[in-house]
C-alpha cells in the first residue's frame, strides 16, 4: 500500500491484488509510483513556502512511467479482447493488471499535478511578497524556476495588475497594518539619485538613512534594497 | 468595567457602540474580519467599498490641502495616519479576497452561488487565473500524459465528476460573535439551541452560521 497524505493530493491508496503476479505489471524495475512520491516529498521536505530547483529530470521520469503504465494498460485490454473476454465484467488477472496500471497512472498524475500546482501557488505568492516583475525577483529565486514557470509568473502578475488597474488601487503596498505613517530606513544598495518619492527627489546613496512614508519605502524594502530601522 | 457602573451607563455604552458600529470604517473593518476568518469567499461589499474609496479620496484631498496651507505637521500626520489606516483596511480587504480567488479558482468558478458573490473585476481576474493556470499545467504536465488523462479537473475520462479541484475546508470551527441582538442557533448534535447574547464569543461549526455571517453574526 502506498499512500500520500498531502492535502492537495488526497490520500490515494493503491492496493494491489495479492494474487497478482508482480512481474506482470512492473517489469521488474521499481515499484509503481515511487518516483511520483519522491517528487511530492521533495515539496514537503523543503521549508514552507521556499522554492527549490524545478526537478525537470524527476518530473520527466514520472511522465515516462505514466506512458509505460498506459502501454501496459492498453496491451492488457487488447489481450482480453483477443481472448474474447468482456472487459467490463471479467475479473481475471489481466483485468486487475490493467486496473493497477490505471490507478498507478492516476496516482502519478496527481503527484505531477500537485508538484506543479503547489509550486504555482508559491509563485503566486512571490507576486505578493516580492514584486510583480520578473526582474524584481532575486537571482536565487529566478534560477529555481523552470522556463514555463517564469512564463506563468509573468501571466499571473499581468492578471493581478489588470485587476489593480480596474479597481484603481495598488494592492502591493501596505502589506502590514500601519503603525506610523513614516518609517526610518537605511539604504542597502546604491540606488543613486533620480528616484522620486512623494514628488521629492532624494539621493539614496548606499548606507544613507532616510525618514520616508511607509508606502513609498515598502516596495524598496520588499526588494531588499532598503531595510526598516526599528527601535 | 461598564457593567459595574449601573444600568444607565451600560445602555449608553451600548448606544454609543451601536452608533460607532455603523460608521463605514467600522463596517469595513467588520467585513474585512469576516472575510479573513471565513474559509469561503463571502459576498463582495460593493456599496461599502465604493463609499470607502470616496472617503479615502476625500481624506487625501484634505491632507494635501492641510499640507499646502502649512498646518501644524503633527495635526497633518494624525490625519495622514487615519488615511493610512483606511487605505490599509480597503487594500487588505480586496487582497484577502484575491488570495482566496487564487487558491480556489476552479472551485469558485463552477459554483454558481459563490460566483455570484464576486465583483466584476474579480470575475475577470478568476477567469484569467484559470486560463493561466490551465495553460501552465497543460504545458508542463498534461500535454505529455496519455490521451484519456489530460483533463485539469478530472483524473481521467472515467471520472464522473471533477475530482481534482482544490476545495476549501468547510467542515471547520470558527470563532464568532452575535452582531446586535440575541441569536439562537440550532446545532446538529444537541437538543438545546445555542443562545448567543451580544458580545458573546462562541466556537461553532462554520456550516451552522454560514448564512448568518454579516447579518446576525460576525466572525472574530
Amino acid at each position: 500500500m502506498v499512500s500520500v497524505a498531502r492535502p492537495d493530493v488526497g490520500p490515494i491508496r493503491v492496493e494491489p491484488d495479492p494474487t497478482l503476479t508482480i512481474n506482470r505489471i512492473s517489469k521488474g524495475k521499481e515499484m509503481h509510483g515511487r518516483l511520483g512520491s519522491r517528487l511530492v516529498k521533495g515539496l514537503a521536505s523543503g521549508e514552507k513556502g521556499q522554492l527549490t530547483h524545478f526537478n525537470d529530470e524527476l518530473l520527466n521520469e514520472v511522465i515516462k512511467e505514466c506512458s509505460e503504465n498506459f502501454l501496459a494498460l492498453q496491451s492488457l485490454i487488447r489481450k482480453m479482447q483477443e481472448e474474447g473476454l468482456d472487459f467490463q465484467t471479467t475479473r481475471n488477472a489481466d483485468h486487475y493488471g490493467a486496473l493497477i496500471n490505471h490507478l498507478s497512472l492516476i496516482r502519478n498524475k496527481r503527484c505531477l499535478m500537485a508538484y506543479v500546482y503547489n509550486r504555482a501557488e508559491m509563485i503566486q505568492n512571490l507576486a505578493w511578497t516580492v514584486g510583480l516583475r520578473l526582474f524584481e525577483l532575486p537571482e536565487e529565486i529566478q534560477e529555481k524556476l523552470s522556463h514555463l514557470e517564469k512564463d506563468y509568473f509573468k501571466r499571473h502578475s499581468a492578471a493581478l495588475e489588470s485587476y489593480m488597474s480596474k479597481v484603481d488601487l495598488n494592492l502591493n503596498v501596505d502589506m502590514v497594518p500601519p503603525k506610523d505613517p513614516y518609517i526610518k530606513v537605511r539604504v542597502l544598495d546604491d540606488l543613486g539619485e533620480g528616484i522620486v518619492v512623494s514628488d521629492k527627489a532624494a539621493n539614496f546613496a548606499r548606507h544613507s538613512m532616510h525618514f520616508l512614508k511607509r508606502t513609498d519605502a515598502e516596495p524598496y524594502i520588499s526588494r531588499g534594497l532598503m531595510e526598516e530601522l526599528t527601535g | 468595567m461598564a457593567e459595574d457602573i449601573g444600568d444607565g451607563s451600560t445602555a449608553e455604552m451600548d448606544d454609543y457602540e451601536t452608533l460607532m458600529s455603523t460608521t463605514d470604517a467600522e463596517l469595513l473593518k467588520t467585513a474585512w474580519r469576516n472575510e479573513k476568518a471565513a474559509p469561503e469567499i463571502l459576498q463582495f461589499q460593493a456599496p461599502l467599498v465604493k463609499r470607502a474609496k470616496e472617503q479615502i479620496q476625500l481624506m487625501e484631498e484634505t491632507v494635501e490641502e492641510y499640507e499646502e496651507s502649512g498646518m501644524d505637521p503633527l495635526t497633518v500626520s494624525l490625519y495622514q495616519m487615519d488615511l493610512d489606516r483606511a487605505q490599509f483596511l480597503l487594500r487588505s480587504y480586496l487582497r484577502v479576497r484575491l488570495q482566496k480567488l487564487e487558491k480556489y479558482m476552479f472551485y469558485i468558478w463552477k459554483n454558481e452561488s459563490l460566483w455570484s458573490r464576486l465583483s466584476d473585476p474579480e470575475k475577470m481576474f478568476v477567469q484569467r487565473c484559470i486560463d493561466d493556470m490551465e495553460k501552465h499545467l497543460e504545458e508542463t504536465v498534461l500535454s505529455k500524459l496519455p490521451d484519456n488523462y489530460q483533463s485539469v479537473r478530472r483524473q481521467s475520462v472515467i471520472s464522473e465528476e471533477d475530482d481534482m479541484v482544490p476545495e476549501p475546508q468547510l467542515d471547520t470551527f470558527i470563532a464568532c460573535k452575535a452582531r446586535n441582538r440575541f441569536v439562537s442557533l440550532r446545532l446538529a448534535d444537541s437538543e438545546r439551541p445555542l443562545e448567543m447574547e451580544r458580545h458573546d464569543v462562541s466556537f461553532v461549526l462554520y456550516k451552522v452560521i454560514e448564512d448568518k455571517i454579516g447579518a446576525d453574526i460576525d466572525l472574530v
